[in-house]
């Protein structure tokens, strides 16, 4: 699957590319918001009006890359709760007038498909439409999804839109926070891993792919990927190695290792097993400047993509490479659910 | 309580901005005599749900279906006018 | 092309608890909409319900699963639907763990379905409630892969009411790319205060049992259920004596036109079933019996209705099963498709219950009573959502 544009707006200036140029928020917050540009040209305020962030995100990174591609085959998102903001809204109504007379906008947009519904009827497109919720691998599934119908129209050219999209709201901050997924404590991002405590920061945000199996004019590629659930900390690495193994890769192979290494001083050491097989390669800790969530790995790879192109080489720790040609993504939440992706230039 | 019709519409016309979320708009942009569904404001299916809802939370006026609140939720004036004569709040 | 064939069926709704049950209520034109007994709302006497009759306390206990472990009863009735799968199927404990098998669930409303609950974790009222870590959309299907020590890839979609149908497609392309041998496809969903205000807030529910494909149906009935069913490629399967029919095409695209109604000109189902043929090789004329969306509010029955009349030429036997279970969101794609698989084995057309004018803009009329010898090849099953999803599946008997 070749990568031939993308777009992204995370808490980092992505939207302008600064971030990619060098320009790097340090975010001393517990919720990384994500920096959003002004939607005004771009989407209808007939529309504009109801979208909840997630949509209005989502949106907002889908039209700038339709709008300089050819109308794609089919729109695929990965999102673990869609518009939780509009969720919980329509919820606190139901309590709060007693399942009275309830606004249904809230409803509407509440659901995780309401994205990828948006943005067919926006551009108009009746193609393959697919959301996949499956948790912090949702992302993962979208590129699986992507995946198959490249290898279902196997020598017939076909065009994919394929991203995530994550919101934080207060409530879902909440629900993470009684669920201890938080740090209690403020500590900046640039010191997010030597926290030495429990809990990360919140993220969110949207970053999108314009996927053709054509490789021409690629910016890279998304070479193999691979999830398991519920692996052991020993097992990690040997889950590692087999995935090269199946790629006809080494750990040699790798120029640069992207982790989602968190800060959570319960769980990283699962990050620290695999970094050691990759002990003297540069690495990026990519939640440093985006924070957690559960679709994060959409924003890795973006980030991965950039690496693969010459641009964000300053995130580089460890020692750089000008232009990595090959780089692996790890990432897991909670420890339970683990993801590997492997993109190429 | 706001009884007089001309103060009514300026103050429907605030809820209707609020629970519709029109953007950029002020009572002053909404004109009482063109329709809200039409082209003008762009409203659909949807928006006419939430206006039954604002008649239920703001004035206490139940209408139990859309096809009903088609005959009311024609333009300002005529929702106004339903208002004074039905409101119960 | 591949051959894809189902070998194993688990269901719970309304009208059964297992496969069987369900069968019998069919046969019968036993209805489950009716008062609920178990799920609490505001509106539990006022509206009725295709409720399962089987608490969650219960459901718990015949599961053998310890309570205050955040077992939502989307998952338990998940985990009851898919151990009745797996069974069905044969499958050894092995075989569900391998890294050769994938899983594929669904669900719109998951691990939010008690609203209440959430309600006080998300607003911060207190020590959280033991659901705090399983709200999300994917955590019935993550209990699953724990509780069966799943290796294999497991996915969870949610496109509204077409679900299930598009997780059972899902699966199907896992097993013609060769990524996996076989797949647990489906999905549940349970009663919740938050769906059934989100329908009631889009004034789309019935007061009374839904009648879809009647001339003055008001809307829809919300109803409770979890299926699955295994999928194997045919010529995998060595014991030819559990292939239960075989599952020939489908057609996924999206009606481009409105958040929550369907387009005038149907364009969105039409072209989902025009793309299913297609993928089956069929033409119009090959289906028997369609298992129509038909959910009963004014808009989706005259649409789909206006679909048939511009793909058929002569439109078969079709009927919405909803008219037994309500419409059960995520669970009706994969529940639809079991029903439909019934009707293939068994040679019968299973009605729309109470339409007692049928819907009046089109020349036919659905199937109105249960219709014993109909020879079955195909059958065409619909599934549509917000949000524009539309899907279509065939479903095809083994010969």
């Amino acid at each position: 699957m070749y990568i031939k544009d993308l777009y992204a707006i995370s808490p980092q200036k992505t939207h302008d590319l600064s971030f990619e140029n060098g320009e790097w928020q340090v975010l001393n917050e517990y919720i990384y918001k994500a920096v959003e540009p002004s939607y005004q040209d771009l989407i209808p305020n007939a529309q504009l009006r109801r979208m909840g962030k997630a949509v209005r995100m989502g949106i907002g990174v889908s039209l700038p890359i339709l709008g300089r591609n050819p109308k794609p085959d089919g729109i695929i998102f990965g999102t673990a709760n869609g518009g939780l903001e509009d969720c919980i809204k329509f919820l606190n109504q139901i309590v709060e007038y007693n399942e009275g007379t309830l606004t249904p906008t809230n409803f509407v947009q509440s659901t995780p498909n309401a994205l990828a519904g948006q943005v067919a009827l926006l551009s108009e497109n009746q193609g393959y439409s697919m959301t996949h919720v499956n948790g912090s691998l949702a992302f993962e599934s979208a590129l699986l999804d992507a995946s198959l119908y490249f290898d279902e129209y196997h020598g017939e050219e076909k065009n994919l839109l394929v991203g995530a999209v994550e919101e934080i709201s207060d409530y879902n901050y909440n629900i993470d926070r009684l669920g201890e997924r938080f740090k209690e404590e403020l500590v900046p991002n640039v010191d997010l891993l030597s926290s030495g405590t429990k809990g990360s920061y919140c993220g969110e945000g949207s970053a999108q792919f314009y996927l053709s199996n054509n490789p021409e004019n690629s910016l890279a590629e998304f070479k193999a990927f691979k999830q398991s659930s519920y692996l052991s900390e020993n097992e990690i690495g040997e889950f590692v190695k087999s995935f090269l193994d199946e790629q006809k890769l080494d750990t040699t192979s790798i120029d640069c290792l992207l982790l989602g290494k968190n800060g959570d001083v319960s769980t990283d050491s699962w990050y620290e097993q695999v970094e050691q097989l990759f002990s003297d390669k540069p690495k990026v800790y990519f939640k440093k400047s985006v924070g957690e969530y559960r679709t994060v790995s959409a924003f890795a790879s973006y980030l991965a993509v950039r690496l693969l192109n010459g641009q964000a080489g300053y995130l580089m720790e460890n020692g750089a490479t000008e232009k990595p040609r090959t780089v692996l993504i790890y990432n897991h939440f909670d420890a339970v659910r683990h993801s590997l992706i492997l993109l190429q230039k | 309580m706001t009884t007089n019709r001309e103060e009514l519409i300026v103050e429907f016309k605030e809820h209707l901005i609020k629970y519709l979320n029109l953007l950029d708009l002020t009572p002053a942009d909404i004109q009482n005599d063109v329709p809200l569904f039409g082209e003008e404001l762009g409203l659909d299916s949807i928006d006419s749900v939430e206006l039954i809802v604002l008649l239920d939370r703001e004035y206490g006026i139940k209408i139990k279906n859309p096809t009903e609140g088609r005959q009311i939720l024609v333009d300002v004036n005529t929702i106004v006018d339903y208002i004074i004569a039905n409101r119960t709040k | 092309m591949t051959e894809i064939v189902v070998t194993g069926m688990g269901a719970i709704s309304s009208i059964g608890l297992t496969i069987a049950e369900n069968l019998h209520s069919l046969k019968h034109e036993i209805s489950g909409i009716k008062k609920a007994k178990h799920f609490k709302s505001h509106y539990s006497d006022s509206l009725v319900f295709g409720e399962i009759d089987q608490s969650d306390e219960s459901l718990l206990n015949e599961l053998g699963l310890e309570k205050g472990r955040g077992f939502t009863r989307t998952t338990l009735i998940a985990i009851k639907a898919f151990r009745e799968a797996v069974a069905n199927a044969r499958l050894s404990p092995e075989d569900i763990a391998s890294t050769r098998t994938a899983f594929i669930s669904s669900s719109t409303v998951g691990g939010m379905c008690y609203t209440d609950d959430l309600y006080h974790d998300a607003n911060m009222q207190g020590a959280p409630s033991e659901y705090v870590k399983h709200y999300e959309g994917s955590d019935h299907a993550l209990q699953i892969v724990r509780l069966y020590g799943m290796k294999g890839i497991t996915d969870v979609v949610n496109t509204a009411c077409s679900s299930s149908a598009n997780a059972i497609a899902l699966g199907a392309r896992l097993l013609e790319t060769g990524k996996v041998d076989r797949v647990i496809a489906g999905g549940s969903d349970c009663l919740a205060k938050f769906t059934v205000n989100g329908f009631n807030s889009l004034r789309i529910l019935s007061e009374e049992p839904c009648k879809p494909f009647d001339a003055n149906r008001e809307g829809l009935s919300l109803g409770e259920a979890a299926g699955y069913v295994v999928l194997e490629r045919r010529a995998d399967v060595s014991d030819t004596s559990k292939i239960q029919a075989v599952f020939s095409g489908f057609g996924i695209c999206n009606d481009a036109f409105h958040p929550s109604a369907t387009s005038d000109d149907a364009r969105g189902p039409r072209m989902a079933m025009e793309l299913a043929l297609k993928r089956a090789k069929l033409k119009p004329e090959d289906i028997q019996y369609i298992n129509a969306h038909g959910t009963g509010t004014p808009n989706n029955d005259v649409t789909e209705s206006f679909a048939f009349s511009k793909l058929f030429d002569t439109v078969p036997h079709f009927s919405s099963t909803k008219s037994y279970v309500g419409h059960t969101l995520a669970a009706a794609g994969v529940l639809e498709a079991i029903y439909s698989i019934f009707s293939i084995q068994n040679r019968e057309v299973y009605p729309s219950l109470r339409v007692e004018k049928p819907i009046l803009e089109f020349p036919f009329r659905p199937t109105l009573n249960y219709t014993p010898g109909v020879a079955i090849r195909h059958v065409l099953s619909n599934s549509f959502g917000f949000g524009g999803n539309c899907t279509s599946l065939i479903f095809s008997a083994c010969i």
